[in-house]
């Protein structure tokens, strides 16, 4: 496929004699959607945590715009466009927003030597940033993350990995311990993100969330993915749910 | 922030007005800034020593406390960086020792030149650093517990170089010791280089860890080390050079105590380490990591070493010292805790 992103194929993964993942395979296309969904060890997050640099599987390629790579930790899959965020998205509280946005790729003015922030273009940076994402209360960019509430701070992991250009943006349960409005937030920001050219995995435990935003579903059971193609326009979540618990076979 | 909206938009218009929100905001932010306890807390100690004793601010009480003052101070500036990174050092009281050992061993036998000694002294106190960095990054050891053997491997290295007897350094009056600690009158002051050496070292820390790239880095080591790595951030990197430069650092000072008091005592700066800690704590870097502040140091440092020669001058036991600055940490922890809860509340 020439749209392809990203290819992940046949992968297993144990975890000591307990086989998390059976020869899974997922693809993701240009500015696609996936909901990533199943019960509690299914295997979600250890497919995720591959993709993202943060497992190694013990078998099984990686394909990135259809060229074969191997990646050994988080920064590497960063570096190739994946980013990945998590519940607590990772971000460092005691930081300013504008400082965590550029955190490991601060823009730097002067002299080398001097080795100094430009911070007045950080700070420019995050504001114009903060717009996009669709956070319209007016936070400085020079607030520390700790001043922030749980959907804000998922808009400023957002925000940056839509600013660093990531091609890929993974969502783990993104929508997690936020109130309704944060909710609606991050939803729309995951809108957004496919809108301006971005691919996505949203791996959630609410199908109505998932439901609202994705192109296609992905179904895992048990380590193995059971279902790949499921239209949420042409299915109803009642037949999802039976999926997942394993009640139905999925239509492949 | 939200109530300079509530006003109406004419009163926004008027510039005094205007003028009057700019200055209380400006207030606001100084007054919550953690460096505004230590500071009240510096201030009333020098208006209480003054009211007290009239030679606390002579010029030679002054010239007094300006001399050792920043001896202590540089190692403070290191250890504020590397606590700033989440982690701490306890062999700097012993590198504090052991560096001067080095450099006068060297000379005293004629092995060589004073400023090989000297610079023979800044190296293995960088390997010292270096080891320290290399075992809690790469061996994963707490920092405590690096920190603690290395303290009493180096004050045990010191201790057997010498056996336990001082060091002559009186003999050598070089260019290096000039420009170290060299002494010169300023208005009615004695003033020993070692003083210019430290606002020096001040600025630039406070550069680094402020405004620099390297600066964002030591913070979010310290703030959250793993989302730190996954953006790339070099953290084990970072903290081994944080290690050495709080041991070069703590060796720098150690050679200009040396130099100051004509001694190298094998024994000197035992339990700085802890009055250090105490020091950057107090001006309200976080013992836990990612907040730090080179100006809060420096307030600290003062706060302790005036309370250490105020005291005695008020006439206060000098036996009771531990007891005053015991109550300021505890003060200022709580007062700490404090600000910072009601900063999260608050917002």
């Amino acid at each position: 496929m020439a749209d392809e992103l990203v290819r992940m194929e046949r992968i297993n993964k144990f975890f000591g004699r307990v086989q998390a993942l059976n020869d899974v395979t997922l693809s993701v296309r240009k500015n696609e959607i996936i909901g990533l969904l199943g019960d509690n060890g299914a295997g979600k997050s250890t497919l995720i945590k591959i993709l993202s640099g943060a497992l190694r599987p013990d078998s099984g390629e990686i394909y990135i715009h259809g060229a074969k790579v191997k990646m050994r930790n988080t920064s590497d899959a960063i570096a190739r466009g994946i980013e990945t965020i998590y519940q607590d998205s990772a971000l460092v509280t005691q930081l300013s927003v504008a400082r965590n946005l550029f955190l490991g790729r601060e823009p730097v003015k002067g002299p080398r030597v001097f080795d100094r922030l430009d911070q007045q273009a950080m700070n420019e940076a995050a504001r114009q940033l903060l717009k996009q994402v669709g956070i319209t209360k007016d936070i400085p960019s020079t607030t520390p993350i700790s001043a922030l509430s749980g959907g804000e701070r998922q808009a400023v992991a957002i925000a940056r990995a839509m600013h660093f250009e990531s091609e890929l943006i993974i969502l783990d349960e993104p929508t997690n311990n936020l109130g309704v409005e944060e909710t609606q937030g991050v939803l729309r920001f995951v809108r957004n993100a496919r809108d301006s050219g971005h691919s996505c995995i949203f791996i959630a435990h609410n199908i109505y969330h998932v439901f609202q935003v994705v192109n296609r579903i992905v179904i895992m059971r048990r380590g193995k993915k059971v279902a790949d193609d499921i239209d949420p326009k042409q299915t109803t979540i009642e037949a999802v749910e039976r999926i997942i618990t394993g009640m139905a076979l999925a239509p492949l | 922030m939200e109530d300079s909206r509530v006003t109406g938009q004419v009163s926004l218009d008027s510039p005094s007005l205007r003028h009057q929100m700019r200055l209380a905001r400006l207030l606001r932010s100084v007054v919550s800034a953690p460096e505004f306890g230590p500071f009240v807390l510096l201030v009333i100690e020098i208006v209480v020593f003054t009211l007290r004793s009239p030679v606390f601010l002579s010029a030679s009480n002054i010239s007094n406390v300006l001399a050792f003052t920043p001896e202590l101070g540089m190692i403070s500036l290191g250890m504020t960086l590397l606590m700033t990174a989440g982690e701490f050092d306890l062999s700097v009281g012993s590198v504090f020792g052991f560096a001067p050992i080095i450099m006068w061993t060297v000379y005293n036998t004629h092995t060589a030149s004073l400023e090989t000694g000297f610079v023979i002294a800044m190296v293995l106190s960088a390997l010292i650093g270096f080891i320290n960095g290399w075992m809690v990054t790469r061996l994963k050891i707490p920092s405590f517990l690096v920190t603690l053997g290395m303290l009493l491997v180096v004050r045990g290295i010191a201790l057997y170089i010498t056996d336990g007897f001082p060091q002559r350094t009186w003999s050598a009056n070089s260019a290096l010791t000039n420009v170290i600690v060299g002494e010169f009158s300023l208005g009615g002051l004695r003033i020993h280089a070692s003083v210019l050496w430290f606002v020096l070292f001040t600025v630039i820390l406070g550069y680094v860890l402020t405004e620099s790239k390297a600066g964002n880095w030591i913070q979010a080591a310290g703030g959250n080390a793993d989302a730190a790595r996954a953006r790339g951030v070099r953290v084990a990197q970072t903290k081994i050079l944080l290690f050495i430069l709080t041991a070069v650092i703590s060796a720098y000072a150690g050679v200009t105590s040396s130099i100051r008091v004509s001694a190298a005592n094998p024994n000197s700066g035992t339990s700085y380490e802890l009055e250090v800690i105490a020091m950057v704590v107090i001006g309200g870097t976080a013992l836990t990591g990612g907040r730090g502040t080179i100006i809060g140091t420096v307030i600290g440092v003062l706060i302790l070493r005036m309370m250490r020669n105020g005291i005695v001058l008020v006439g206060v036991p000098g036996l009771a010292y531990n007891i005053f600055i015991g109550a300021i940490i505890l003060g200022m922890m709580a007062l700490h805790s404090w600000l910072e809860r009601r900063h999260r509340a608050g917002t």
